[in-house]
């Protein structure tokens, strides 16, 4: 099979699994899903490998979608290294969260299972599209279905009144996103009559037209840098950031959490969530021209960091503190991609795939184990009963906070040592040191949920005295996955010094080479952040209660730096007050008064010309006398004038 | 003024039309005061028959045929008119007996 065929492929599979499951899944035996729904994942992900193996690359247009005069929308498909890369992450990751998903939604009844995992299908292929897209279009198309399938799934328990409104909140906020992308869109359309990338990449960069960009990165970007090109860098930001959850367009994610624990786990930290700095990186000809919007992205990023992680501190649900650690790593990525280091941030984009679906999933054990209590002061002494989940989240707790050798450490340490050492640039210096203190606070928050979760006596409160062990389908995920998290690492040392680069090397192609090396000092702070992050860990056992040390922080943390309340007051209110001012003052008299009045005058007309059918013989024929003698006089006198 | 030939003797047309008012006036005079159905009947036949007159006579005064051609057209309609309006008061009658028009104001407003 050809690559077109083969890239085609990779979004077919979900697309039929979510079909057979739309239609015929619920009434099927269960065992049907069971196969069908991680299956098709399972089978894009192996196509994707083929590609891979046969270094595939390339723009394949399938056929023409619109065309109207000059303006034309193909069909295409661009594969290189990037997309390739996403692909990977997205099917793997996602085969094993939807395989995961087979033992956590047992629970459910035959129609909502097979529910489940048709949406998740549908996310899988939307996401497909989402990076594979190879023109602004179907960008927006799989950025928009993404959003859709993420408000499906938030609310896929629909019984439950606070899951239907976090669903429709990260609906609203996602298409905020959304409006931002399509204007972004229709600025380059009006600056270059293009919406293909290759079309509008070729004159963002002025690049030679060989047509595709991929390979072409001009040291000095002799393209023009206009208002018009920051305007729609800015405009994809606004895209970026409500689908990433950056400031100030986070207020969705925590609320997400509403949803299923691997929906949680695939969509609010491995995946979708991510798609902010696939886009930024995808968009690196524009970025790298568009030199305000591109420090917006890294100033975006690092203050998200900074800010999500101080809120983490004080959180009880295990799943808001995973939430808040999620945006807090994906403000390391923007960081990255911001300051240009676009393979350190896709790294880290691959890493915290791995050890963030592992700690949700390992979460989701955990959960499943104490009947869906999320409060982690009820938990506590599982560390005894659960052993395996517990050593797995410790695995993706040490790799979070960035310890060696896990992951972790070494993709979150690339991106420092990469600000650190930056060259020509001093601002970027405040952003390694916010990035540095949110280390900290990571090792902070991370220990506490460690501890109160699996160390120290059982919670008083505990809802199960001797929690089950996870179903086999459940563990072997949470297992390889901390696998990964375990060696993943090894595939990108070179940043302190020594061994491969495997993934900014594969990535080169597609980003660019990695535009500067850190130099020996970076080493030095890199160790340095570990010990001390590490330390933090530690200390959090021994700490005494934040709220010992400031209440008023603490309040202010746990009301999330009042964000939904200043959204409250500020957007939520005033539409409130807009509507019921257009009910009372509008509607109701206006509206509603002149449809009511209309049919109040013709009743009333009606009902006095009825006046005039007495019904009487008399009265009728009086009339027509009346009116022929009236007429014969009328003409009699007008033949006489 | 012409005058008509009738039975060797002269006599003006205004006299017949003058019989044709009175007796249309009669008629519809009939109609509108009258409550008994049957004679409202008669009454509108005694209009149609003053306007046969009317048309007969002028018929003979400008020596034209077609005057007198319509009086005839005229009473083959009074008969069919005559027939309906019977038809419809006998179907009336055999539900109820009215004696007074004005009875048959269901359709009032």
């Amino acid at each position: 099979m050809s690559n077109q065929t083969l890239a085609l492929l990779i979004l077919v599979f979900p697309a039929a699994g979510a079909m057979l499951l739309a239609g015929r899944g619920w009434r099927l035996p269960r065992i049907f899903t069971v196969i069908v729904g991680p299956g098709v994942v399972w089978a894009s992900f192996v196509v994707t490998l083929a590609l891979l193996f046969a270094k595939a690359s390339g723009d394949f247009t399938y056929w023409t979608w619109i065309k109207s005069g000059t303006f034309e929308v193909p069909f295409n498909l661009l594969i290189d290294n990037l997309s390739i890369f996403m692909c990977l992450v997205i099917t793997g990751v996602g085969g094993l969260i939807v395989t995961y998903s087979v033992g956590y939604m047992e629970h459910e009844d035959d129609p909502s299972y097979a529910r489940f995992f048709c949406y998740m299908d549908v996310f899988i292929l939307s996401m497909l599209l989402l990076v594979l897209a190879g023109n602004f279009v179907f960008l927006i198309v799989g950025w928009a279905m993404v959003g859709l399938s993420s408000y499906l799934l938030i609310g896929f328990w629909y019984q439950r009144h606070s899951a239907v409104v976090a669903a429709r909140k990260a609906f609203v906020m996602n298409v905020i996103g959304d409006v931002g992308m399509i204007l972004g869109t229709f600025v380059l359309f009006t600056q270059f009559q293009q919406v293909t990338y290759a079309g509008v990449f070729q004159r963002v960069s002025g690049c030679p037209p060989p047509g595709i960009f991929v390979g072409c990165f001009p040291s000095v970007h002799t393209g023009p840098d206009s208002f018009a090109i920051e305007l729609a860098a800015f405009l994809l930001l606004v895209g970026a950031v409500a689908k990433s959850a950056q400031l100030p367009l986070h207020t969705w994610l925590p609320d997400a959490m509403e949803g299923p624990t691997p929906v949680s786990a695939l969509i609010h930290a491995a995946t979708m969530v991510t798609a902010g700095v696939y886009l930024v990186g995808r968009m690196h000809p524009i970025y790298d021209v568009a030199t305000y919007a591109h420090s917006a992205v890294a100033i975006v990023g690092a203050v998200t960091a900074l800010f999500a992680a101080t809120i983490a501190i004080v959180q009880v649900d295990i799943k808001r503190v995973l939430a808040y650690s999620t945006m807090s790593q994906i403000g390391y990525m923007f960081l990255a991609v911001g300051i240009g280091a676009y393979s350190a941030g896709l790294f880290h984009l691959l890493s915290h795939a791995f050890f963030k679906a592992l700690l949700f999933l390992a979460a989701g054990n955990v959960i499943h184990a104490m009947n869906d209590e999320q409060d982690m002061r009820r938990y506590g002494g599982l560390w005894r009963q659960m052993r395996p989940t517990s050593i797995t989240f410790l695995v993706g707790s040490l790799s979070l906070v960035g310890v060696i050798p896990f992951v972790g450490f070494f993709s979150k340490e690339q991106i420092l040592g990469l600000a650190f050492s930056k060259p020509g640039d001093d601002m970027v210096h405040v952003l390694w040191a916010v990035g540095f203190a949110t280390a900290l606070i990571t090792g902070f928050y991370t220990g506490r949920m460690w501890w109160l979760s699996f160390w120290g006596k059982p919670s008083p409160q505990r809802p199960v005295e001797h929690p089950h062990a996870p179903r086999l389908v459940m563990m072997v995920p949470v297992a390889i996955l901390a696998v990964l998290a375990t060696v993943g690492g090894f595939l990108e040392t070179r940043a302190i010094g020594v061994g491969p680069a495997t993934v900014t090397d594969f990535l080169a192609s597609a980003v660019g080479p990695q535009r500067w090396e850190g130099g020996g000092a970076e080493i030095a702070v890199t160790f340095l952040t570990m010990f001390l992050a590490a330390a933090l860990f530690v200390w959090a056992l021994y700490s005494r209660p934040w709220s010992a040390y400031a209440p008023w922080a603490q309040r202010l943390l746990e009301r999330k730096y009042y964000f939904d309340e200043i959204y409250d007051r500020a957007f939520v209110r005033p539409t409130d007050w807009i509507a019921d001012f257009a009910l009372r003052d509008i509607e109701r008299p206006v509206i509603d008064a002149t449809v009511i009045d209309t049919g109040l005058i013709a009743r009333a007309g009606a009902s006095s010309l009825s006046l005039t059918q007495s019904g009487y013989f008399r009265n009728y024929v009086l009339v027509f006398v009346g009116g022929a003698v009236v007429g014969a006089v009328i003409l009699i006198v007008r033949a006489n004038s | 003024m012409s005058s008509l030939n009738i039975g060797g003797s002269q006599l003006d047309a205004s006299w017949f039309l003058l019989l044709s008012a009175v007796l249309f006036v009669l008629g519809a005079v009939g109609v509108l005061v009258r409550r008994n159905p049957l004679v409202i009947l008669i009454s509108i036949e005694l209009m149609l028959n003053a306007a046969n007159l009317a048309l007969v006579a002028f018929s003979r005064q400008l020596v034209n045929i077609e005057g007198q051609l319509f009086a005839l057209m005229s009473m083959t309609v009074a008969a069919a008119e005559a027939v309906v309006g019977l038809a419809i008061l006998v179907d009336i009658f055999r539900v109820r007996d009215v004696e007074d028009i004005d009875d048959l104001s269901e359709l009032r407003g």
